[in-house]
């Protein structure tokens, strides 16, 4: 209500405007004319006369011309009387009261967002003295980058560079963390999912020896477990996929949190693990791999091929679109993809062999 | 709620500019005060109500109200305080918004202060100044709203571009606004005489000094814009000749030639026609750089907006106004009644050669910009018309214009004496003459013609430096009259004198900078020396720092002269996570008027880092003549005095020169 | 000097100097401007080697090559046709693989495209316009090159987020 109650008063202060000179009357309005202006030219010349910068016949000459503008400028055909006309008067003052608003409303109302209050930042955080999670983020960057072997600030700031969405950087972050914290199993799965996320959520080879070490330094992490499910998964090998998921679930805790997920994943791959869900879930997550499911890896695809199409270094990469194509059942694209990926790569022999390679694994060869 | 009373205050704005925009005219056809003084308290109000819209988006730039679209598409939480407040011009709706902000402070200044003017030209300027204004509110309202709302804010903003993120942006488009749009009151004040039928000596004592404001700022904005891209770019350049430079330039050009063509006027009655119709034609240039960089027709670096709506929309308002003034003053110019005769050889004389050559080098701006545009909408064909063609037309219509300069101020009214200003301007050219030796012994190398300009320039200022001496009677006259003589002399005769002295220093510092610049571009790894201009530069070494929200590569390098240590200089390169591009901050060290530029380029793998270093003589004064020509225009616009052109007498005596 | 000679001298004055203009406009618009082509236009044309003009198309991926003091080569394609160009000096800084790029030279002999001039002349969708256009015009536009480098992240963002969560 506030909102209209000052947009009225806009309004008001608007018309106001409008009619506060037409409401003024008798009093004559102060204005300027030509003749003051020659007047003070006259006195111009004058002062220069007096000052030495002009000579008097000069002085003369001037006068007369200035004379003659000051007579033309006089001439009363050039500015008749003025006259008060109190009909257009009237109509200017209904013209303010009612059309000023009338277009006002016209203009704002299919346009504004009345509804819509304020969203300052400040007032958004959950805390109300809490400062705004990038400030904090600059901060610790700030100390790290003074401390730049505090092995605890990179583990602190690393999962929230995730967080933030920051990929490369909290790769980064994670990296130092290792080199600087000490190895754990925790560390290496944080770095493989921070590298998956960096390339689009798929699990490349470099973020899947990051899970394997992890599994060697601590047999039961979940994060590497889950995430070397998943490589198997956008590989292709989908039993295998089953089969780590499976295990995992096996060993864990009734009430681990990030059961669901896991089970989600298994129902993706089509082995759904019977006991452990209600009906209502295997509904939820059936519903989801008629619609979403297809979306989301049409959409990592694409995005794949986007990005290779931009850099086409990644043989890798390359590799794996045309697996994806593969999969599923695109022939056409898989081998227009094939042959694109031969054209990016063919100035590099080094490349070109591993491509090569690649596709021999794949079973399609040249 | 400040975001809505903002937009809505914009609206308010509208609708007072349309009202201003017809009611003030009943007025002056009725000879009704009350209805003509209404143009005054709607053109304060709507100043008010557009300053409240204004700062409402600065507020929300600065509290990042990411549910406003502007701000979520421009802005960022973690940008420091500054560039929120400048990434408020630096988008597209926010720069129209500042626009007619700036149009409104225009009108608001002179519904304030337009007391001396009679009351009918009074309404008519404010009315046309609405008209203006209202066309470009629409323009804003449909197309460029900055008050849009995005229902589900996100939660951070996508930053403003990092070439952007600097202080040279915070002051040159303003600065180039004010000049532009002022200029909007020149325009304003030719179409209320042509709407009036009557034009005299007075209009132009009115005009000018609006014309003189906006010349000043568009003087400053545009040298403000050229340093800014000096070295903000990383190239060392510091005129490209993109179309959008081009855009500021031309009107600067025609607004020069109205600031003389209304000094005529304003003295002797003459030229009032050509004075209408350059009002008209400078505002319409400012108008076709308006549509040049805010319809996207061009890219470059300047031009951040791309949307054709946008495009046709500002070419209609384009095609409105200039069509419809040229059709106004085809239809009423052969009313308003000739003014004073003048000799061929005379100050009148003098000014419209400056008129001549101004307006053709404008015209030839005008066709290279446009004739790419042109041909690609009629061929298909891309052409870009670059540096050599600009160089190749403008350079032959300047110096002409620059050797005849010095003469103006030199000839009398009505009817001067050529042998008598020569005779004058000896000393003047002996300066130029020492100069061009001096110049051709001390320079190896370089074109043959940089001595010539060098002259040229000398000569200019020289120019300057004998119309004061003449004036005041310097050499001739006990020092101390001269004295008294310089300080009962006008203010505006210094103005001329500094603004003309502007343009030589300004060629001085080109024709330096252009054809005695020394250059390195190469490899360097730390502890590598090189050597440029007689200065020794040592790569210290490079570190990473992190800014507010970049991280940058700092390099250090050690400057010696003759062994003895100088400076450390700092170039950087910064590189922006959010969008993920990066920067180049060049390094410079002033030594007198000349620098030494030093920018960063990428690293190399075995650890070097390939740098460029300029040195740049005199280079300074490049910037440094435009702030002498403003000054002298604050000068002049200081000036109460009137100005008053007295006449030759046929057969008077020469000695004394006539008053300024 | 009667009122009419006077004027007349004016005018002639006037004339003289916009014919002049005129012919250095003229004179300058035949030597000193120069076209814009794409790798399949040069293709087309036939251009002959040592005219000058401007190349413009997308960085080949992974076809730069940087050699001793500053030289550079990299390829520029339009989607039908690549062309090798070689330049020394340095990059700007938007300078990228996969984006657009407007180069200023002419063809050699052997058919590379010898720079003097590598433009960086593009607003933030990384795309100069000249560029855009004409593969706007061969159908090689593809949307994902307009997309926004920040509204691309955004979006990559949350599917990343999804994939990993």
């Amino acid at each position: 209500m506030t909102l209209w109650f000052v947009f009225a008063l806009m309004t008001a202060a608007a018309i106001f405007a409008v009619l506060l000179p037409l409401g003024l009357r008798g009093s004559k309005p102060s204005q300027g004319s030509e003749a003051t202006v020659y007047k003070d030219q006259l006195v111009e010349i004058d002062r220069d006369l007096a000052a030495g910068l002009i000579a008097a016949g000069e002085a003369d000459a001037a006068r007369t011309e200035i004379g003659r503008r000051l007579l033309a400028a006089a001439d009363p055909k050039n500015s008749p009387p003025l006259q008060s006309n109190q009909a257009l008067r009237r109509l200017a003052a209904v013209v303010a009261l009612v059309g000023l608003p009338a277009v006002a409303l016209a203009v704002y109302l299919p346009m504004g967002s009345p509804r819509l209050p304020d969203f300052p930042l400040a007032a958004r955080s959950r805390a109300p003295d809490a400062q705004p999670l990038d400030g904090l983020v600059a901060q610790v960057e700030q100390h790290l980058e003074q401390n730049p072997t505090d092995g605890r600030g990179w583990s602190v700031l690393a999962p929230v560079l995730l967080r933030l969405g920051r990929y490369d950087e909290a790769v980064r972050a994670f990296r130092n963390s290792l080199t600087y914290g000490g190895e754990s199993a925790e560390r290496h799965a944080d770095l493989g999912e921070a590298l998956a996320a960096a390339a689009n959520g798929v699990v490349t080879a470099e973020a899947k020896s990051e899970f394997d070490r992890a599994l060697a330094l601590n047999a039961d992490e979940v994060k590497a477990s889950y995430f070397l499910g998943l490589a198997a998964e956008q590989d292709g090998r989908k039993a295998d996929a089953a089969k780590i998921w499976h295990a995992m679930l096996d060993k864990a805790a009734p009430d681990a949190p990030w059961r669901p997920l896991v089970q989600a994943a298994l129902l993706r791959v089509g082995s759904p693990a019977a006991p452990a869900l209600s009906d209502q879930t295997v509904a939820a997550a059936q519903d989801m791999k008629a619609d979403d499911r297809e979306a989301m890896i049409r959409g990592m695809v694409d995005r794949l091929a986007t990005r290779l199409k931009q850099n086409g270094d990644d043989v890798e990469g390359w590799l794996r679109l045309v697996r994806a194509y593969l999969v599923m059942g695109d022939r056409d694209k898989a081998k227009s993809a094939l042959s694109d990926a031969r054209q990016a790569v063919a100035n590099d022999a080094e490349r070109l062999r591993q491509l090569n390679e690649g596709l021999k694994t794949l079973g399609i060869d040249g | 709620m400040i975001v809505e009373g903002g937009h809505y205050a914009l609206v308010l704005a509208l609708a007072l500019a349309l009202i201003q925009s017809t009611v003030p005219l009943l007025g002056a056809r009725w000879r009704d005060p009350a209805l003509m003084n209404v143009a005054r308290s709607t053109a304060l109000a709507q100043l008010l109500f557009v300053g409240v819209s204004f700062a409402a988006l600065v507020t929300l730039h600065v509290t990042s109200d990411f549910s406003v679209l502007n701000v979520y598409e421009n802005s960022h939480s973690m940008k420091p305080l500054i560039y929120k407040i400048t990434g408020v011009w630096g988008s597209h709706e926010g720069s129209m918004l500042l626009w007619v902000s700036i149009l409104a402070l225009f009108g608001g200044l002179l519904a304030a202060f337009g007391n001396n003017l009679p009351l009918s030209l009074r309404a008519h300027v404010l009315a046309v100044q609405a008209w203006i204004a209202s066309a470009f509110y629409l323009f804003i309202l449909t197309t460029s709203n900055p008050f849009l709302r995005i229902p589900n804010p996100p939660m951070e903003g996508r930053d403003l571009n990092p070439v952007l993120q600097d202080i040279g942006l915070a002051v040159h488009p303003p600065m180039l606004y004010l000049g532009y749009v002022g200029f909007s009151i020149s325009f304003s004040f030719a179409i209320a005489a042509l709407l009036e039928g009557r034009i005299d000596a007075a209009w132009a004592r009115w005009v000018r000094p609006w014309t003189l404001l906006a010349w000043i700022f568009l003087t400053l904005g545009i040298a403000m814009g050229s340093y800014w891209a000096y070295y903000e770019l990383g190239w060392g350049g510091w005129w490209f000749w993109d179309p959008v430079e081009n855009a500021s330039l031309m009107p600067w050009l025609a607004g020069t030639a109205l600031l003389h063509s209304a000094l005529v006027m304003e003295k002797r009655n003459a030229l009032k026609v050509w004075t209408i119709l350059l009002s008209i034609l400078t505002f319409s240039l400012s108008l076709l750089g308006t549509f040049l960089v805010r319809s996207g027709v061009l890219t470059s670096v300047h031009a951040f907006a791309t949307d054709p709506t946008r495009g046709v929309f500002i070419l209609l308002i384009l095609c409105v106004f200039i069509g419809g003034s040229l059709t106004l003053f085809a239809g009423r110019a052969s009313r308003l009644k000739q003014g004073g005769l003048f000799a061929p050889i005379s100050r009148e004389g003098a000014l419209v050669l400056n008129n001549l050559f101004l307006t053709t080098a404008c015209a030839t701006v005008l066709v290279g910009t446009l004739y790419p545009l042109v041909l690609e909408v009629l061929t298909g064909d891309k052409i870009s018309v670059g540096a050599p063609f600009f160089n190749l037309t403008f350079a032959p219509l300047f110096v002409p214009l620059m050797a005849a300069v010095p003469f103006g101020p030199m000839l009398a009214w009505k009817r001067g004496d050529l042998l008598a200003a020569t005779q004058r301007l000896t000393a003047a050219g002996i300066a130029a003459l020492s100069a061009i030796a001096l110049a051709w012994a001390w320079a190896r190398g370089g074109a043959a013609l940089a001595p010539l300009a060098i002259g040229l320039a000398v000569f200019v200022i020289g120019g300057a430096i004998t119309d004061i001496a003449e004036r005041t009677g310097l050499f001739r006259v006990p020092f101390a009259i001269a004295l008294r003589r310089a300080r009962g002399l006008p203010r505006s005769a210094w103005g001329t004198a500094f603004a003309h002295a502007g343009i030589g220093v300004a060629l001085i510092g080109i024709v330096c900078e252009t054809t005695w610049n020394s250059e390195f571009i190469g490899t360097m790894k730390p502890r590598d020396t090189v050597d440029v201009a007689g200065y020794s530069l040592t790569l210290n070494g490079v570190v990473q720092r992190q800014g507010p929200n970049y991280r940058e590569q700092v390099a250090s390098f050690m400057v010696s002269i003759d062994g003895e240590p100088l400076s450390t200089m700092t170039p950087s390169k910064r590189s922006f996570t959010t969008r993920g591009m990066s920067t180049t901050e060049a390094a410079l060290l002033s030594r007198g008027f000349s620098q030494l530029y030093i920018s960063l380029g990428d690293s190399s793998a075995d650890g070097g880092t390939v740098v460029r270093i300029y040195h740049k003589p005199l280079v300074l004064l490049i910037w440094f003549g435009p702030v002498l020509m403003a000054f002298g225009g604050m000068l002049s616009l200081s000036d109460r005095r009137l100005r008053v052109g007295v006449p030759k007498a046929a057969k008077a005596l020469r000695g004394l020169q006539a008053a300024e | 000097m009667t009122r009419k000679q006077r004027r007349l001298t004016m005018i002639g004055c006037a004339l003289a100097v916009l014919g002049f203009a005129a012919g250095l406009v003229l004179y300058s618009l035949r030597d000193s401007i120069v076209f814009f082509s794409t790798p399949a236009m040069v293709g087309e044309q036939h251009i002959a080697p040592g005219k000058r003009f401007r190349l413009g198309g997308l960085v080949q991926p992974g076809s730069l090559k940087r050699g001793d003091n500053l030289a550079v080569t990299f390829e520029v394609a339009d989607g039908t046709a690549k062309l090798p160009v070689a330049y020394k000096g340095l990059l700007p800084d938007l300078f990228r693989e996969g984006q657009g790029v407007v180069a200023e030279g002419s063809l050699d002999n052997a058919g590379v495209f010898q720079a003097d001039t590598v433009l960086a002349k593009h607003d933030e969708t990384y795309m100069p316009k000249e560029v855009a256009d004409a593969l706007k015009k061969q159908g090689h536009w593809k949307d994902d090159y307009a997309a926004k480098p920040g509204g691309g992240m955004a979006a990559q963002a949350g599917q990343g987020q999804g994939a990993t969560r």
